[in-house]
């Protein structure tokens, strides 16, 4: 019982990272329907300003945080212009925007891996590596606080796309672009914000993500499967989903982790990619497809 | 002058694709029901969205109240005064009614006022007050086209334009459809719609125009249109109907 309890609250606190990580994907794919594939690597470029503020001044990631996810937005929004404004009004723009950000992954993580060599690194503040001990159960620290602070935004988030302005306006263009600029909705700067706030939230992930996992350049392939799966069990575009899904998933794989062995446990999530598609291709809170 | 939109043998298209209007005008008074017939492909939903600023008029002129609307943004265009409901996907599914009618008054900038209209829209129609806190996208056909009708009344515009409004309803529901454009412009607000079933159509509106491949063949009141020799030409190729 106690081996339960004890798988179930490390999967819980690594989803709720998880979490986070695919949020800003979800958000982005929802209201511009813009695949990234270059999430991942924005997460990790997040990962590298938390990981240098703490090593040349010894700043905690999580302190860090907000700057990761500011400056990632200021480059959400340089990117957002650059790369996908003009393509806005093309007839296969999601398929281009694979090919694009595809692309814009591999520019970055060139770009990283000469920066900063593809050495593993991990930020080390003392919380990484301690943890809270309940009778026989141990909350490892690191893990414990980057789930909490990773639920806190996502909550943040939910509230302020509920009910602020902004976010019914990001609400409205996700649901029906066309009816939402006839109603007044400038839904070229919306979709502009909105990316900002999808690749701010990748660096705040990246923040939370460079304690609680080792990381390199080119790790961003491992995870843009995970979070493609995570995303689209939740239902491409839907923030809730993706929290439930990645929560499911990741205790999945820890308990695959445990009871099977520690190689299978990545697996999970592909293993579940594939199902889903087979026996519920619009994922858990998605909408079905429509027959066109 | 009485007209309150006079759009005089404007050229439009998508994108830089060929031209879809050419040669369409176009006569709105206050206060009327106004329907735009025509067969299949004349240009009817896109006269509408070149009034309504969602495509380029290249030539010609749209005029409102005295004041040319030519390149102005669909926003701009809704603040004039010209509301336009879109065929069928003109609502936010995942939103409830109250929050879709929350949206209608997006570019008000007085949320009090807002809100009180939103709740006068609640009080006039009880098939939305009673769904008010239900996603719309879960409602009927019917339903959906009232809120999408009735949101638009949340900025008190001078013109509602609506595409197709009956597409997909059930006949008793199609007429309940009218009943609330007509009421509409009892109010005051003129109603421009666009129709696939013409004799429907027109039996409910007070003005015809009747479009064939782009332009304008000629506009009228209703009655007249409808008694015109050359709809049943345009239509049933010549044969005479009862």
């Amino acid at each position: 019982m106690t081996d339960i309890l004890q798988i179930l609250i490390l999967g819980l606190a690594l989803g709720g990272v998880i979490a986070l990580m695919g949020s800003g994907l979800s958000l982005v794919f929802g209201v511009m329907r813009i695949v990234n594939l270059a999430h991942p690597s924005l997460i990790i470029c997040g990962a590298y300003v938390s990981y240098w503020a703490f090593k040349l001044w010894g700043l905690d990631p999580i302190a860090t945080l907000p700057i990761a996810a500011l400056i990632m937005a200021a480059i959400g929004v340089l990117l957002y212009r650059l790369m996908f404004e003009s393509q806005a009004k093309s007839a296969r723009y999601s398929e281009m925007t694979v090919l694009l950000t595809f692309a814009l992954a591999m520019i970055v993580e060139g770009f990283l891996g000469a920066a900063f060599t593809n050495t593993q690194r991990v930020t080390s503040p003392e919380y990484a590596t301690d943890a809270f001990f309940i009778g026989s159960l141990f909350i490892p620290k690191g893990q414990l606080y980057a789930g909490c602070v990773s639920l806190a935004i996502i909550g943040a988030l939910t509230l302020f796309l509920n009910y602020s302005r902004l976010g019914y306006a990001i609400r409205a263009t996700t649901q029906n672009r066309e009816a939402a600029e006839l109603l007044g909705v400038n839904v070229n700067l919306i979709s502009m914000i909105a990316f900002a706030i999808g690749i701010g939230l990748a660096g705040a992930a990246g923040s939370l993500v460079s304690f609680v996992f080792s990381f390199f350049p080119a790790k961003q392939w491992e995870w843009i499967a995970m979070l493609m799966s995570v995303v689209v069990l939740g239902g491409m575009g839907s923030v809730l989903g993706t929290v439930v899904a990645a929560l499911l998933l990741s205790v999945i794989a820890a308990f695959v982790g445990a009871w099977v062995g520690a190689t299978w446990s990545t697996m999970t999530f592909f293993l579940a990619l594939f199902v889903i598609l087979l026996i519920r291709p619009q994922g858990l809170f998605g909408e079905k497809p429509e027959l066109a | 002058m009485s007209e309150l939109l006079q759009v005089t043998n404007i050229t439009a298209g998508y994108g830089d694709g060929p031209a879809i209007l050419d040669g369409a005008r176009l006569t709105v008074e206050p206060g009327k029901v106004h329907c735009i017939i025509g067969p299949n492909g004349a240009g009817k939903s896109t006269l509408l969205k070149a009034i309504c600023g969602m495509l380029t008029i290249r030539k010609g002129d749209v005029v409102f109240k005295g004041e040319r609307l030519n390149g102005l943004r669909p926003d701009q265009i809704l603040r004039k005064g010209i509301c336009f409901v879109p065929q069928e996907r003109a609502l936010f599914p995942k939103m409830t009614v109250r929050e879709n009618l929350r949206m209608g008054g997006y570019v008000l900038d007085d949320t009090k006022l807002r809100d009180r209209r939103i709740d006068e829209i609640l009080e006039r129609f009880p098939v939305l007050r009673e769904r008010a806190d239900q996603h719309a996208g879960t409602m009927s056909g019917g339903q959906q086209q009232t809120l999408a009708m009735a949101r638009t009344l949340i900025v008190k515009p001078d013109i509602v334009m609506l595409d197709e409004p009956s597409l997909g309803l059930a006949p008793k529901v199609v007429q309940e459809m009218f009943d609330i454009m007509k009421m509409m412009s009892q109010e005051g607000v003129t109603v421009l719609l666009v129709e696939q079933n013409a004799l429907m159509g027109l039996k409910n509106s007070d003005w015809g125009v009747v479009l064939d491949l782009g332009r304008t063949l000629f506009e009228g009141p209703a009655e007249a249109v409808l008694a015109d020799p050359r709809i049943q030409e345009l239509y049933l190729g010549g044969r005479k109907v009862a």
